[in-house]
């Protein structure tokens, strides 16, 4: 009976037609303010100064960024690095959660993750410049940046090589080309000065461990790959894909002659080792009975002027025999710990800290 | 049951846009930078007259190009989204039913990302390519609605339990190949995918994708509307509503088509959301009862309002850093389900 009252009241045509009207009213007046928003994206702020220099970066997006540039966000953990490298932390008004090298980042004003940074928090700060690295930040957090008229240099380093010039194009950016090409100037004389030491060694077949549970290792097109042949090393991986994901079974039947591993707690490194060293398919591998392998800073992760640092680290460990107790450049390397045995590397780490 | 009045109607909704114009206000107040109430009145207030411009500007741009955008963009999805999930509700006859739970989020998906492959290939304006893939979206959930609604029959009838476990399989089996795409193909922003996958509003639309959204919303919602008393009647059997003279196939074929147009527009702008078609038409029904003529509009509002107030959860709780609201509405939505399942078994 009900439903027959429902029917009858809704075949009205008036009534139903007023349903239709309000919800329609409803939809429009939620689309309106929207109007608005397009009207506050047409006024674009002016930069204070009017110069304005246009560039093109790594990903081959055009920039226009605003000079003197006085507050620079960064949104990925390497390019905190290089901006402290270059001397402008000064300008470094935000950093992200990930952003914890040199440890002095850590209390710069944070913007979230690089992955998921609050947009908020970056307008907030009132960036000139914000730098943003492709392998760890987002395209639609650029985009989004982008069209909130806010100037988006974006880094994308492949090899050692990649990194130096981008760190010189950034020095360039920010006005601090002297400095830039100091830095640089110097990260390519140690690198040369380690191929002299290494000389026509053969490269260590190795394998870099990124990640152990799922196990991912670096391929030879990726940054890493290539920080690996500037270290005497070459990844047994071949793969095209930057970070692969690795079967055992492929390991154990490559058979690499060192197995590296990045960490920023070198006791827990090894700790991990020992743990490794239980498991049923990493026992068999020779790398891991003869307990051959290289324990070097997670600095190797990053395309910042550190991975100079990780290169000669991982150098002085694969082959001892080409540094014969010299200290490193400056002597600020960390000692060599030529790693047979793990009570050494503990030693070493003891002391490298 | 009792008839449904237009006044009844104005009431329900009236109270409703109350609660929402309140949690918008707390959406625009709260965020990762504060703002003082005074500020944000004067910034709203100088906004809405078209004088923005006297305003400091890294305020404008927080107040006004983000989080206004942002919770226009949460009160379309979320009225998208509710509506879509009471339209299957009616038409697959299952009140579990949800466009997340029937993988037609996964389908939808699927759709966008086989269109943001395939449209470099395509001859096409880059500035166009954005607006066809709602429709991408739209064509995969209407395959995957297609699909499950087949797979979901046992000796020609709708089974309930079938319905449900043909659904959550294709979810994820489509999840699958959503993987499958994502590992294989050298594509240039995985992670961004990933992350909308999980359901995400960070990202501010562009204005022409936010127009093309309140169009299809207002077309879909209309069009799902003019069938709301035949829903009634189909809800209580098949054969029933063909008896007192209602076009079965025909309103099927319009709340099949106008949900799954709803979830396409939802999932290409924010990714899979879940369970909000679920938590909101069951909350409706407790609030005002479960006639369509009701749920479709106070599901509209009652969505709109659930993912402002979750996407503002989710901007503030672990700030600056930002939580996907998916995982806001699935904390909240997946228990719902449960409870919904026990009573229909017990």
């Amino acid at each position: 009976m009900g439903q027959r009252s429902d029917k009858l009241h809704s075949r009205d045509p008036r009534v139903r037609g007023l349903f239709i009207a309000l919800a329609l009213a409803f939809l429009l007046a939620l689309a309106l303010p929207a109007r608005g928003r397009e009207q506050g994206t047409a006024i674009k702020p002016e930069p204070s100064s009017s110069a304005l220099l246009e560039v093109t970066d790594e990903t081959g997006r055009r920039v226009k960024v605003p000079q003197p540039v006085r507050r620079i966000v960064s949104l990925a953990p390497s390019l905190t690095e290089t901006l402290y490298a270059l001397g402008v932390q000064d300008r470094l008004v935000g950093v992200t959660d990930s952003c914890d090298y040199p440890p002095e980042a850590r209390r710069k004003p944070r913007v979230g993750g690089p992955m998921n940074p609050s947009l908020e928090q970056v307008i907030a700060l009132k960036p000139d410049l914000v730098v943003m690295a492709k392998t760890a930040n987002r395209l639609e957090t650029v985009e989004a940046l982008e069209r909130l008229s806010v100037a988006v240099y974006g880094t994308d380093s492949h090899s050692v090589e990649d990194v130096l010039i981008s760190t010189e194009q950034l020095a360039g950016l920010i006005g601090v080309q002297e400095e830039g090409a100091a830095l640089v100037a110097g990260l390519r004389a140690r690198l040369d000065q380690l191929q002299r030491a290494l000389g026509d060694r053969a490269p260590r077949r190795v394998l870099f461990v990124v990640w152990l549970d799922p196990l991912i290792s670096a391929g030879p097109r990726s940054f890493v790959g290539d920080a690996l042949r500037w270290a005497g090393a070459q990844t047994v991986i071949g793969t095209k894909q930057d970070w692969p994901h690795v079967s055992l079974e492929e390991v154990v039947r490559l058979q690499p002659e060192y197995l590296v591993f990045a960490s920023s707690h070198p006791e827990q490194a090894s700790h991990d080792f020992q743990a490794l060293r239980q498991k049923p398919g990493w026992r068999i591998l020779e790398a891991v009975r003869k307990r051959r392998i290289a324990l070097i800073s997670d600095a190797v992760n990053r395309p910042a002027p550190r991975l100079i640092d990780a290169i000669e680290e991982l150098a002085r460990q694969l082959h001892p025999d080409a540094f014969p107790d010299k200290p490193g450049p400056k002597g600020k390397a960390r000692p060599p710990h030529g790693i047979e045995a793990v009570g050494q590397v503990q030693e070493a780490c003891a002391c490298g800290r | 049951m009792r008839p449904v009045t237009l006044k009844m109607v104005l009431k329900a909704c009236g109270a409703l846009l109350l609660v929402l114009l309140v949690v918008v206000g707390i959406a625009l107040k709260l965020g990762a930078v504060p703002i003082s109430l005074s500020d944000l009145a004067l910034h709203v207030g100088r906004g809405a007259l078209g004088r923005s411009d006297q305003l400091p500007s890294e305020y404008r741009l927080i107040v006004l190009n983000l989080r206004v955008p942002r919770i226009l963009l949460g009160i379309l999805v979320g009225a998208a989204l509710s509506v879509a999930g009471a339209g299957f509700q009616a038409l697959l006859r299952n009140p579990l039913a949800d466009p997340y739970v029937l993988g037609v989020s996964s389908g939808a998906a699927l759709g966008a990302i086989t269109w943001l492959i395939a449209s470099p290939h395509v001859l096409l304006m880059p500035a166009l390519v954005p607006l066809f893939t709602p429709l991408a979206a739209f064509l995969g959930a209407a395959a995957t609605v297609a699909a499950v609604y087949f797979l979901g029959r046992r000796s020609g009838q709708l089974d309930s339990g079938t319905l449900l476990l043909a659904g959550i399989v294709t979810a994820s089996f489509l999840s699958a190949v959503i993987m499958f795409l994502m590992t294989t193909l050298p594509s240039r922003d995985l992670r961004g995918m990933a992350f909308w996958l999980m359901g995400d509003l960070s990202t501010p639309q562009v204005a022409s994708v936010l127009w093309v959204f309140v169009a299809g919303l207002v077309v879909a919602t209309g069009a799902m509307y003019t069938t709301a008393s035949d829903l009634n009647l189909l809800l209580t059997g098949e054969r029933e509503a063909m008896h007192l003279g209602v076009d079965v196939t025909r309103v099927k074929v319009v709340v099949y088509v106008a949900a799954s147009l709803l979830t396409g527009l939802a999932v290409s702008a924010s990714g899979a959301i879940g369970y909000v078609g679920l938590l909101v038409p069951h909350t409706m029904r407790l609030l005002f009862g479960s006639d369509y003529r009701l749920l479709i509009p106070t599901s509209a509002l009652g969505g709109a309002i659930a993912i402002v107030l979750a996407d503002t959860l989710a901007r503030t709780i672990v700030a600056p850093t930002e939580l996907q609201v998916g995982a806001m509405t699935a904390m909240a939505g997946a228990p719902m389900f449960i409870y919904l399942l026990r009573r229909r078994l017990g």
